[in-house]
């Protein structure tokens, strides 16, 4: 569902702040220490990078360019190891039976569950395989706006972190007030601030 | 105010534009007159998410099908409750486009754009592959100008003093059904 595919879904953000002089240069610099690290052969939980849009491998934009024409075209790639909530719940239960009846006590403190949910938790996720999710964006640098293909909250939030992180620039979702503001006079901004939702019936 | 209250408090703000689009659209057989492009098509299809209530009491009502299902569209604004999301079909300079738009946050989903370039048309070189992107982007944008000079027509008669005849023919559209 991103910028190539047959269909897309995204949303629009506004890109706050001046962008920097030689700004394909400083780009160039800010991707290459944000690019996106693989995981597959460490035990860490996450890793969150840029890669090119047309190729998740492709980190370090060897065969292709982020520059296209007045728009910088990337990927966010975001690779997670994941416990399932069931599986996470067997095993805590496993090991709770096994330390009872070593220890031959009936049942155990609180404080015991804990550490044990996050001993198993810990020890199930450097048996898990990381999960890659991949979102495309398009930034217009003429005109400060940026698409973002997905509409999951959790995906937009990482991106507006981690966006700010790499270019030290503010996002803003354009939702309909906002977007509202850029075609007002300000007397018509004033009408829409106190604007009451209107009754058809 | 911070982005979280903003959105609830004015969500409010797409769903009416929706609901305004959808009688704009049917008002004059499809087409709408946008200022400075003139006559282009807007055709609401048989897709559409109504919501109702505030906080825990909150539902969604999926409404597709038929031409007779969106009467129970209309009957849901009738009884007070809000579109907030539709499939429509734009179409203009001989291009078509097949979207979902949500109201609350106007996001842009299951986005079809026209074809302009047929697969395995322009292969291989970085030169092919920008003119892949930059026509893709080109359609997308394309899209999203038109759905912002659409609400920008909306404001344009909200925001003024027209808006009390358009409420009318509205409220009107909707007790016709």
């Amino acid at each position: 569902m991103g910028l190539l595919t047959a269909s897309a879904n995204f949303v629009r953000y506004n890109v706050i702040g001046e962008l920097p002089p030689d700004f394909w240069n400083f780009a160039a610099d800010r991707l290459a220490a944000h690019a996106f690290r693989d995981i597959d052969d460490t035990f860490d939980e996450q890793s969150v990078g840029w890669v090119a849009v047309d190729n998740m491998f492709d980190s370090r934009f060897a065969g292709t360019s982020f520059a296209v024409a007045d728009y910088l075209v990337l990927s966010l790639r975001i690779d997670e190891r994941k416990v399932p909530p069931a599986v996470l719940k067997k095993f805590c239960l496993k090991e709770e039976d096994r330390l009872k009846t070593e220890r031959q006590i009936p049942r155990l403190s609180r404080h015991q569950k804990t550490e044990i949910k996050e001993n198993v938790r810990l020890s199930l996720i450097k048996r898990s395989v990381p999960l890659a999710s991949v979102y495309d964006l398009c930034w217009n640098l003429s005109e400060n706006t940026l698409l973002f293909f997905s509409t999951n909250q959790k995906a937009q939030e990482l991106l507006e972190t981690f966006f700010k992180e790499t270019f030290d620039l503010r996002l803003m979702l354009q939702i309909p007030f906002l977007t509202a503001t850029k075609f007002l006079s300000p007397e018509e901004q004033e009408r829409l601030d106190a604007l009451q939702p209107e009754i058809f019936i | 105010m911070d982005l979280v209250d903003l959105i609830e408090e004015k969500r409010f703000l797409g769903q009416e534009f929706l609901t305004w689009l959808w009688f704009k659209s049917e008002e004059r057989g499809g087409s709408i007159n946008l200022p400075d492009s003139g006559d282009i098509q807007v055709i609401f299809e048989q897709h559409m998410l109504l919501e109702y209530g505030e906080g825990e009491s909150h539902e969604k009502v999926i409404c597709q099908g038929q031409q007779a299902e969106l009467k129970e569209a209309k009957t849901g604004l009738a009884m007070g409750k809000k579109l907030e999301q539709a499939r429509i079909r734009l179409a203009r300079d001989n291009h078509e486009w097949r979207l979902s738009l949500s109201g609350a946050l106007m996001q842009f989903r299951s986005v079809r754009v026209p074809k302009t370039m047929s697969p395995g048309e322009e292969e291989g070189d970085e030169a092919a592959r920008e003119g892949l992107i930059l026509d893709r982007i080109g359609l997308l944008e394309m899209a999203t100008r038109t759905v912002d000079e659409l609400f920008r027509l909306y404001l344009s008669i909200r925001l003024n003093p027209e808006w009390t005849a358009e409420r009318d023919r509205i409220s009107h559209w909707i007790a016709k059904r």
